[in-house]
């Protein structure tokens, strides 16, 4: 930990003192979701860059390993992705209009445009240890094609320079449990079947303003 | 065309009715390499239309009217042109569409976001740098301009805006047909490039009668050297750009040849035209096109050490040499006999056709392909921008880096668009002084 990071802990110390600090979501830093999924024939990845939304931490919040502390922290987040931006890809390459066009009547995106976390609660799970990544499980409400769902994920929070978080996670869904049928095509006679489960992942990164 | 049942009886009313190399390859035989609409059967939710407009309603502006019209994703709001009679023809594809006589009205329509620019070539500059100002999304026809700089104004303006999406008309780039029978190219199925040979022969005046001898002028730009580049610039452009693309390299030299040999009308541009194009490593693309004669119509041709590839309107036939090696698959492609020769199909989606012989119906035109593409990529453009804005706020620097990200449906951009105008100015150049020109790697680089 060099300078930047103490003088970075000592401004979230004199922020803290002041109550809440609020981050914002980031443009062009590193921020990206995928959802991977099965099918019959292959599997198949969705991408997205774009993910909106807020972090607030409060008093109890520290990035600095030596003060935080084991348990529930104080941070509050709402998370939104918007569906449309949402793609298919294959070997890094944009795959398919129609296979985008499936998954958007899918999640109803005329009526719900975004995919939306919103923490219920933030819980470090093991002191943290110097340059690695706090390790938190977080609790929250996930809305997908507007059916909300109560999960639980490990996250992984670090802080890639002043005045920036960045959050990494990764969870297990079934599409059922959103009110979501597996898509199954009208291609290769019906065969074609995609798997309930998907994982889905992300990279977010806040910053203050 | 169902080419099979017709192998053993050619005759003149056939060949007619067909009115394509197509149809004549197809009766004497060869190997078919067609594309299969891929995505056809894939289920549809609802398509979100977007709106667009079409400037400039000649006859090519109205076949793009009336391909919209067959395009799910495309509601045309308006159409546009400044001859009353032009706008009210092209309106029977678009019975919905305001028909406006001032693209100025369009542009500062909020609620169309798309505008199709296919107005004589000299007026492209001006409709296509206001658009992209108005922060329109613009399909641009090919030629992008009739003067390099103009072309180059065009280009620069379509770089500069980068939040927007520019496509240039040069439809062959967005045929799924052309980018499959590609692949083939480019895995080495014909082997080294040899040469390559194009015709654009139609056997039709270009002249249109007018009511009045100001109407004439504006009708018949085609004709004047002042305004137009000839049939290079008008129709052969599209061959220059797919001999670039499937070379993969831009010409060092063009020579050209022009004559007048049937429209003795008072015309300033050749009715017939023979063009070298030289892409210096010893290959080299010969074109003709002639507006007096129309035997075969379009097609190309790339000879390679192992094999040679045609395209005819929406099929493509590989012909193999007989030392050629074995590839495996065309053992079981479909093969029509041409005179002489052998033709394997390169037929997209060949593994889902219910039988070999079963001939494909629904074939969809490059300009089809390329307007689908060019909404599709307008719409995700602006999405884009829109879901950035709302979630990151006004970041110009940041919103530049996210739209690179952005994916575009395949397509010619802005920088195709200028190298294709551009040889297509210098090959006109080359054929109006029967002479060769250079091509400076410089000339096609934008400043």
């Amino acid at each position: 930990m060099g300078g930047l990071a103490l003088l970075f802990a000592a401004a979230m110390v004199a922020q803290a003192a002041e109550g809440w600090t609020e981050y914002r979501a980031r443009p062009g830093t590193g921020s990206k979701v995928t959802i991977d999924g099965t099918s019959t024939v292959h599997d198949w990845t969705v991408e997205g860059l774009i993910i909106g939304g807020t972090v607030e931490v409060g008093p109890n919040f520290s990035t600095d390993p030596a003060v935080a502390k084991v348990g529930k922290v104080d941070l509050k987040s709402t998370v939104f992705i918007p569906v449309r931006s949402l793609k298919s890809m294959k070997e890094g390459k944009p795959y398919s209009t129609a296979m985008d066009d499936i998954m958007y009547g899918k999640l109803k995106m005329e009526e719900h445009k975004n995919i939306e976390f919103k923490l219920v609660s933030m819980t470090l799970k093991e002191a943290p240890k110097a340059g690695a990544p706090f390790l938190f499980e977080a609790e929250g409400e996930l809305k997908v094609a507007g059916a909300a769902k109560t999960i639980t994920m490990p996250v992984e929070m670090t802080a890639p320079e002043a005045n920036r978080l960045k959050f990494s996670g990764k969870v297990t869904a079934k599409m059922t449990d959103f009110g979501i049928e597996p898509p199954a095509p009208t291609v290769g006679l019906g065969l074609i079947k995609t798997g309930d489960e998907i994982k889905l992942g992300f990279d977010w990164v806040v910053g203050k303003r | 065309m169902n080419s099979h049942n017709h192998n053993q009886d050619l005759t003149r009313r056939d060949f007619i009715k067909g009115g394509s190399a197509a149809t004549l390859m197809g009766l004497l035989g060869g190997i078919e390499l067609t594309a299969r609409a891929a995505e056809a059967e894939a289920p549809a939710v609802a398509v979100a239309k977007t709106r667009c407009a079409v400037i400039g309603l000649g006859s090519w502006g109205r076949e793009i009217v009336s391909t919209l019209s067959r395009i799910p994703g495309a509601e045309v709001a308006a159409v546009c042109d400044t001859y009353g009679a032009s706008l009210r023809r092209a309106a029977r594809s678009a019975p919905g569409a305001a028909q406006v006589d001032d693209y100025r009205k369009i542009l500062a329509d909020d609620s169309v976001p798309a505008v199709i620019v296919a107005t004589p070539t000299h007026l492209h500059r001006e409709i296509v740098l206001n658009a992209l100002e108005a922060g329109k999304q613009v399909y641009c026809e090919a030629p992008l301009a009739h003067t390099i700089d103009d072309a180059r104004a065009i280009a620069l303006a379509a770089r500069k805006a980068s939040s927007q999406h520019f496509q240039s008309g040069l439809q062959l780039r967005a045929d799924k047909h052309r980018a499959f029978v590609l692949n083939f190219i480019r895995s080495g199925a014909r082997g080294k490039a040899v040469a390559a040979r194009a015709q654009y022969l139609k056997k039709q005046s270009w002249r249109q009668a007018a009511p009045s001898p100001e109407r004439e002028g504006e009708l018949n730009w085609r004709l004047n050297k002042e305004t137009s580049i000839g049939m290079v610039g008008e129709l052969g452009i599209h061959q220059l750009d797919a001999s670039n693309w499937i070379h993969d390299a831009l010409p060092v030299s063009v020579t050209g040849f022009g004559s007048m040999l049937l429209w003795r009308d008072g015309r300033e541009l050749p009715d017939t035209s023979h063009l070298v194009v030289e892409y210096g490593n010893g290959v080299r693309l010969i074109q003709t096109c002639t507006l007096a004669n129309s035997f075969e119509g379009e097609y190309e041709v790339y000879y390679g050490t192992d094999g040679t590839v045609t395209f005819m309107g929406s099929k493509s036939w590989l012909f193999k040499e007989a030392d050629a090696p074995l590839l495996g698959w065309e053992v079981y492609a479909r093969k029509d006999s041409f005179y002489q020769e052998t033709g394997i199909a390169l037929m997209m989606d060949a593994s889902k056709q219910k039988s070999l012989t079963q001939e494909v119906t629904d074939v969809i035109t490059p300009l089809q392909y390329a307007l689908e593409n060019f909404l599709r990529s307008a719409s995700d453009v602006r999405a884009a921008v829109e879901d950035f804005t709302s979630n990151y706020g006004e970041d110009e620097e940041a919103l530049k880096e996210h739209m690179a990200t952005v994916p575009r449906q395949v397509g010619a951009g802005y920088l195709e668009g200028y190298q294709a105008t551009v040889l297509a100015i210098k090959a006109h150049e080359a054929i109006s002084k029967n002479q060769r020109v250079e091509l400076p790697s410089s000339l096609f680089e934008l400043a």
